[in-house]
């Protein structure tokens, strides 16, 4: 029996010695700086995930193809530290932990999802490791006096306010009163669709729309019938549905399969789940929240335009980008152009740089607020004509008129 | 083992434990969740291997102290360190109340009837609180900040779950020498003779998950502060990691010994972290393998391994409740 305790005591330490001999690596090591993040390359959000890496190391390829960062007069490569979260927040906060404590990185990129930020937040805060982050919309992030938070993207109540708003102004164009409108709701039940569907009753309630459905969905989301089947029955003017790129699918497929007949129907995460490659003709007419769009006139140094980014994206990856994708890219952006003002490495230097960010990237306009949210890009709101995304919405940026009301599936 | 060696060990491994946190610093975080799992597996170990219940919902508990906690530190307005003493007492109160009430329902099925009856458990109370404004429903809550310079939260952590684990430890070694123990195994080996020899089976089963619960939701209570977010099913409820984590530990270590889980717990933590370092994306295929691959050479755990392999050196009372 000592044997067998001396063994297992043997394997322990050994485990415990290749732990620490991985070691190594240091915030800045020679001509490297080290981000750090936590994706879910795994789990629930494996698609959007994905989409968030790859923004980042698009980015990171980008500038270190193009030279680099100059920092106090040396140049400097960026490279990521990645680790898998499994979409759970209990291990994002112990990714977080441990990209601070054992890989020693000082700056951090965001996870995926509000639900993964918000786990992950709270650690990079004790540690005054700044995070940009690209991907945690909820408001609920930035009402907790948080100094190390940067988030490049719009955050959750303004995602389809331009939806509901737009709904209000077709009907006074079609002489009804907005009041008459009824509003249909089928939100995910989790951080980031609780936050839309706040927003969007917030809405509903000050143009005066009754909400005749508002339904939770689980969040292994397979199946929203018992929704559409109320819809049929209660004939809402708007359908709006939130649940990250599985909720999008699921809508656009099960509209289609059941004949839903409803006039607006307005989702997010269109371009994240590729309604338009896996629906074809059924994606017809539906209205899409969106962070950007490679349409926009925004553009930067390193990649140019938005269209620009957008061909890189597709040269690389074989598609063209989500916005998921093009606002992690922009997180980068965010913190290479914050070491270049800091002129150094400090954790705090960089942070209050990071704080008086004022730039143009190819994704929109960037100027952080005193909680840390971007307040200098609004949404976009896309709708899908003719098998392409068109932005409709805000009128500053319509390429086309919306087309209004969607016709019965008996006529299309 | 001889009872000569087992104080020996246990010096060892408290020595390891006190000094750990300060040989390796950074691994602080890593070393807390280390303790919590070995408590998380020798409390599963109460009822799934000394008494032969194997139970797939004892997440509920872990999960009720979560909440509990939270929420009392977000409600009472007490300072950081007495809202988290507070809160994680209270949530060991309810999951222990739970426990008494739902064991005295579902734990008078035996055998696989009662490991299907406590499937549902945890499932069913991540829904509840998934749709309870109070609980921050689908958003969950997020505990206050550590109050306290960087890195000293997970070395607060580290300790407290440490001198929890020992407790735990130290309780349940002396518990299951006396007559209790006893009427446990007797349990496991043959409940209806139990019986027959005037056991109340029932309270004996109830008494022991409900000790089980009680220690699942102090650390529940402490877990929700250490990882800083509450989510329903992803940590509060979360079945499919922690639920099924402290289940795997105690089989891989050995069910129905008193080392096995805290071996598992320990075995588990650092195979897995090793996995995610070095197979990015593929650890939880790694992990399935490792499992199927556990169950098939080791089916009776690390511990019920070794004591096939050297009978001898066992010391007779532990081999013969293990045969009897």
């Amino acid at each position: 029996m000592v044997k067998a305790w001396a063994g297992i005591a043997g394997i322990a330490a050994l485990g415990l010695s290749v732990l620490a001999a991985g070691e190594a690596q240091a915030k800045v090591e020679g001509d490297t700086v080290y981000l750090g993040a936590a994706v879910s390359l795994t789990g629930k959000y494996t698609t959007a995930g994905e989409h968030t890496q790859r923004g980042y190391d698009l980015a990171v390829k980008t500038i270190n193809d193009a030279g680099g960062i100059t920092v106090g007069g040396k140049t400097y490569r960026l490279e990521v530290i990645y680790y898998d979260d499994e979409s759970t927040p209990a291990r994002g906060a112990q990714l977080a932990e441990r990209l601070i404590n054992q890989d020693d990185v000082e700056f951090m990129l965001g996870p995926y999802s509000s639900g993964l930020t918000k786990a992950i937040a709270p650690v990079t805060e004790q540690y005054g490791v700044p995070m940009v982050e690209a991907n945690g919309a909820s408001l609920q992030l930035f009402n907790k006096g948080y100094r190390y938070l940067f988030a490049v993207l719009s955050t959750t109540e303004q995602y389809l306010a331009s939806a509901v708003a737009l709904a209000a102004e077709l009907a006074e164009r079609e002489g009804r009163d907005p009041a008459t409108l009824k509003l249909a709701g089928a939100f995910e039940n989790d951080p980031f669709s609780q936050d839309i569907r706040a927003g969007v009753l917030a809405d509903a309630e000050k143009l005066g729309i009754q909400v005749v459905i508002d339904d939770q969905l689980p969040p292994e989301l397979n199946d929203m019938a018992a929704t559409l089947a109320k819809t049929k029955a209660l004939k809402p003017d708007i359908l709006v549905v939130s649940g990250h790129s599985k909720g999008a699918a699921l809508a656009i497929r099960q509209v289609e399969e059941m004949r839903v007949d409803v006039p607006m129907l307005a989702i997010t995460h269109c371009d994240s789940a590729d309604v338009i490659g896996k629906f074809g003709a059924a994606s017809e007419y539906t209205l899409c929240a969106s962070q950007w769009a490679p349409t926009l006139s925004y553009q930067d140094d390193v990649f140019g335009s938005a269209a620009d980014f957008a061909a890189t994206f597709e040269a690389e990856y074989g598609y063209a980008p989500p916005y998921q994708a093009a606002e992690s890219s922009a997180a980068v952006l965010v913190f290479a152009d914050a070491f270049e003002r800091a002129g150094g490495f400090d954790k705090d230097a960089v942070r209050d740089a990071l704080a008086a960010t004022e730039m143009q990237t190819f994704y929109g306009n960037i100027k952080f607020d005193e909680t840390g949210k971007n307040i200098a890009k609004p949404m976009v709101l896309y709708q899908i004509q003719d098998g392409a995304y068109v932005v409709v919405a805000p009128t500053r940026w319509a390429a086309s008129e919306v087309r209004h009301p969607t016709p019965p599936w008996s006529e299309r | 083992m001889t009872l000569r060696r087992q104080p020996l060990l246990m010096l060892a491994v408290a020595a390891a434990g006190v000094a750990l946190p300060f040989v390796i610093p950074d691994y602080r975080a890593q070393i807390a969740m280390l303790w919590a799992l070995v408590i998380m597996a020798q409390t599963w170990d109460i009822t799934g291997g000394q008494t032969g219940y194997n139970s797939f919902g004892n997440i509920l508990f872990f999960g009720v102290g979560m909440y509990a906690s939270v929420v009392v530190q977000r409600d009472v307005g007490l300072d950081y360190f007495p809202g988290l003493v507070l809160g994680m007492v209270v949530g060991a109160g309810i999951a222990a109340a739970l426990a008494v009430l739902l064991g005295s329902m579902i734990l008078r099925m035996r055998g696989h009837y009662f490991a299907i009856a406590t499937l549902g458990l945890g499932i069913a109370a991540g829904e509840i609180a998934g749709g309870w404004d109070y609980l921050g429903a689908g958003s969950g809550l997020s505990p206050p900040l550590f109050p306290a310079p960087p890195g000293t939260a997970n070395l607060f952590f580290a300790y407290l779950f440490f001198g929890l684990a020992a407790l735990v430890f130290v309780l349940l070694a002396a518990l299951y020498r006396t007559r209790f123990g006893l009427a446990l195994n007797a349990i496991r080996d043959n409940e209806d003779k139990a019986e027959a020899m005037g056991l109340h089976t029932g309270v004996y089963k109830v008494t022991a998950w409900t000790m089980a619960a009680f220690v699942l939701g102090l650390v529940g209570g402490a877990m929700g502060n250490m990882l800083g977010f509450v989510d329903p099913r992803d940590t509060a409820f979360a079945g499919a990691t922690f639920g099924v984590w402290m289940v795997l530990m105690a089989i891989l270590g050995g069910k129905g010994t008193l080392w096995g889980p805290v071996l598992g717990a320990v075995i588990f933590h650092i195979t897995q972290e090793l996995l995610w370092t070095h197979l990015l994306g593929w650890q939880r295929v790694a992990l399935g393998v490792i499992i199927v691959g556990i169950v098939v050479f080791f089916p009776q755990g690390i511990l019920g391994w070794a004591r096939t392999r050297w009978p001898a050196r066992h010391e007779p009372r532990e081999q013969g409740s293990e045969r009897a």
